[in-house]
């Protein structure tokens, strides 16, 4: 269903990796607000409501948006949050503006690195009774879906090192074992890395007088698979299929291969890029090697796949899919500074967050309207 | 301004308790969706988009924990986010829902959640990790502390007395004594709410809400859908936000930005919906209200912020019943948060209850004739501010 009225994205800012040390929260979204703003060629009087997500866990905070409002100009201001993942965030702000009731939002989320255990931090996200003593945690769920995939696409794990091995390793200093899920080896899982990021989005009659080359939501869809992993066939993602499916009618996008200059997919291992890119419809699991191979998405002329370096460059867990929408949305604008694709008109975005990728966003973003 | 108009079609609630030991969290949420897909006589396929609403996620133990609901609100491969304002969690969700609809993203979103307060330990333990662990976490700061706060600085201002406060408590009782789905439905006098325990000076035990467990759920539509089928409905005409400071150290002492015996933001807040709603004169227009307020002494400064009345005339007009049923604008019918509080879903309930009122089938506690009522919910540390005005 086409929304009501066109939104587009005019001004991104990203903030990683950051020190946490050496500022604190306020300050990193103080600066990552302000910064987004100036992008936008905007200030805070200019904003008409603010969505902000973060993770209590991660902040542990109890309502950890509380401590934005005052940072990100909330006073005075309406405020809303989507706990369940940086990129409803963006849905919600993108909603709010189809509405008719805004006609600008800012988007915020973070991801910081304080907690003394990350895999705690996601543990408690499990269900008390089944999945928490397993114990599950983010990469042992990835790791679950590269055996189910492995299971039903031969091959697969060659192909993920092959990844691995391409876009260099992350943990390279590592001296602990070769796997930290099997068959998850460090070069496959980057480190978490405290980042955030801000994105103005604004409505159409805002960004007509205004003139200058903006980032137009042409389509974009969301959906989830059930909690319970036992539930869920991890070889497959219907949820993003359906996610895509509505993004690309909306967009009118037939044939995504040949219409997408730019993905930015979320890829927190190899192989849920490569599952991604299935569900997207740009890579099938047939095809995955010799796309792989031949590096088309790299050094094709038609896609380039995450030429931000994706999750695997910089991993702020919380709010990856934020990132990747701002990525998208920077390569239209032309903002993207050196890793721009020249020529971008249109661009993907895919967030994913939960276990084993349960919420399933897409996004496509576009020079023309 | 958005030309879709958004309906209220169904209403679903738990009778809440202080335990509900025969259900689960996720069952709790069901036993909600089950109630409101009933009263809009839908099925769980009719919902195309779900508004989780769930407040700290410490409070049920689980991070996230929206992700294990999505079975119980039929979600999977559908449209899903979840929202958390603190205690305005559910009008919040509330207007998450009304925006899906009124952006033409669908034309069915339910909204739902629940919450088991009684359950949890001690609230008080989870909500004070609520505040920065640098400054004000450690005073140590509950929302009975920081409210207790405001009630002082409300009766230094506004000449309220600890009486007074017993009042409201005394008239919410009365309410909740004819809705069945209260849970403190007891009634009381001013000398017994005086008589009961001091929590925090001037917070008596019975001047607090209550730790409820049980959910809450509304499905909305567009009134294209509403007209189509030829549904019952009640419609939002008007809806807002606004937000006060993180630090409670920002609404005291000398240059403060908002007086922490007032409810600033909740003022603007409704100030705007009812702008979009073409209210003028509340204290005329409005018929019926349930605000948010889960001590005693938050009832007043919310009907100022409504606009139902003006400071220094809140007191005398509550004494007077101006806000009982009976009275010229009854403020929380139902008996309000004062007598039932699952965050999760306080807020909702709130909009539940008015779409109750303004659709006639409130029963025991309907206000005769209303036909706008309005619904506020606070969240933080009395920080988010969420508003709506529904009309019949």
């Amino acid at each position: 269903m086409r929304l009501k009225n066109r939104t587009a994205v005019i001004g991104c800012a990203l903030r990683m990796p950051t020190k946490p040390d050496a500022e604190s929260l306020e300050e990193l979204l103080f600066e990552v607000t302000q910064a987004a703003l100036k992008d936008a060629g905007l200030t805070i009087d200019d904003i008409d409501g603010i969505v902000v997500a973060s993770n209590d866990q991660m902040d542990g905070r109890a309502i950890s948006v509380m401590a934005a409002s005052g940072s990100v100009g909330g006073v005075g201001r309406d405020i809303l949050s989507t706990p369940s993942a940086g990129e409803h965030a963006f849905v919600m702000g993108a909603l709010r503006i189809a509405s008719g009731q805004y006609r600008t939002q800012l988007i915020v989320s973070w991801s910081p690195t304080e907690a003394d255990s990350q895999a705690e931090v996601e543990r408690i996200g499990t269900d008390p009774y089944y999945h928490r003593r397993l114990p599950l945690d983010d990469l042992a769920a990835y790791a679950l879906q590269a055996t189910a995939l492995a299971a039903k696409a031969p091959g697969v794990h060659e192909i993920a090192l092959s990844i691995a091995g391409r876009h260099g390793a992350n943990d390279q200093t590592s001296t602990g074992p070769a796997f930290r899920r099997w068959p998850l080896t460090h070069e496959m899982t980057p480190p978490p890395v405290t980042g955030a990021v801000a994105l103005v989005l604004a409505s159409e009659d805002f960004v007509a007088p205004r003139g200058g080359r903006v980032a137009w939501v042409r389509g974009m869809n969301w959906a989830t698979e059930t909690g319970f992993l036992g539930d869920r066939d991890l070889s497959t993602a219907p949820a993003l299929e359906t996610a895509a499916r509505g993004a690309y009618e909306e967009a009118g996008v037939a044939l995504p291969r040949d219409t997408i200059q730019v993905a930015e997919v979320s890829d927190p291992t190899p192989y849920q890029g490569l599952l991604a890119l299935e569900a997207l419809g740009l890579s099938g699991r047939h095809e995955w090697a010799s796309d792989v191979k031949s590096g088309a998405f790299d050094f094709g002329d038609k896609l380039k796949i995450n030429p931000s370096g994706g999750v695997r460059a910089a991993n702020a867990v919380f709010c990856n899919g934020l990132i990747r929408i701002a990525e998208a949305a920077n390569q239209v604008m032309g903002r993207a500074g050196g890793h721009q694709v020249a020529g971008v008109r249109t661009a993907l975005a895919h967030a994913a967050s939960g276990f084993a990728m349960q919420y399933q966003t897409v996004v496509v973003l576009g020079q023309d309207r | 301004m958005s030309n879709t108009r958004v309906g209220i079609i169904g209403i679903g609630q738990s009778a809440f308790r202080a335990r509900r030991d025969d259900a689960g969290y996720p069952d709790l949420v069901r036993e909600a969706v089950t109630l409101a897909l009933s009263d809009a006589r839908l099925e769980l396929d009719d919902i195309e988009a779900v508004v989780y609403s769930l407040s700290p996620d410490s409070m049920v133990g689980i991070g996230n924990a929206e992700r294990l609901g999505v079975d119980a609100v039929g979600a999977r491969n559908k449209r899903f986010l979840r929202i958390n304002t603190g205690g305005a969690t559910g009008i919040s969700s509330v207007a998450a829902a009304y925006y899906h609809i009124a952006a033409g993203a669908c034309d069915v979103c339910m909204t739902a959640g629940a919450d088991k307060v009684g359950e949890c330990g001690d609230s008080q333990t989870v909500l004070n990790k609520i505040w920065d662990p640098t400054y004000e976490r450690a005073l140590p700061l509950g929302t009975i502390t920081m409210l207790a706060m405001s009630a002082v600085r409300y009766a230094h201002k506004y000449g309220m007395l600890q009486e007074d406060m017993a009042a409201v408590v005394v008239k919410n009782r009365e309410h909740a004594a004819k809705n069945p789905n209260a849970h403190l439905r007891k009634q009381v006098t001013i000398d017994e709410v005086m008589a009961s325990r001091l929590i925090s000076w001037p917070i008596k035990l019975f001047d607090c809400c209550p730790q409820s467990s049980g959910g809450g759920a509304i499905v909305l539509a567009s009134e294209k859908y509403i007209k189509e089928r030829n549904l019952d409905a009640v419609w939002i005409t008007g809806l807002a936000h606004s937000t006060e400071s993180y630090y409670l150290g920002d609404r005291m002492g000398v240059g403060f930005t908002a007086d922490h015996a007032d409810a600033h933001a909740l003022g603007e807040s409704f100030q705007r919906a009812y702008k979009m709603a073409g209210i003028t004169d509340a204290r005329k227009q409005v018929h019926v209200a349930e605000l948010y307020a889960p001590f005693s002494n938050t009832e007043f400064h919310a009907i100022e912020a409504a606009g139902l009345a003006k400071p220094f005339e809140t007191v005398p007009d509550l004494r007077a019943g101006r806000f009982s049923l009976g009275g010229d604008t009854p403020v929380n019918a139902s008996g309000g948060t004062l007598c039932t509080n699952a965050i999760a879903v306080t807020a909702m309930i709130r909009v539940a209850e008015v779409a109750l009122q303004v659709r006639g089938t409130a029963g025991g506690h309907q206000v005769k004739g209303a036909r706008v009522g309005i619904a506020s919910g606070n969240g933080g540390d009395h920080q988010f501010f969420g508003t709506m005005v529904i009309e019949s």
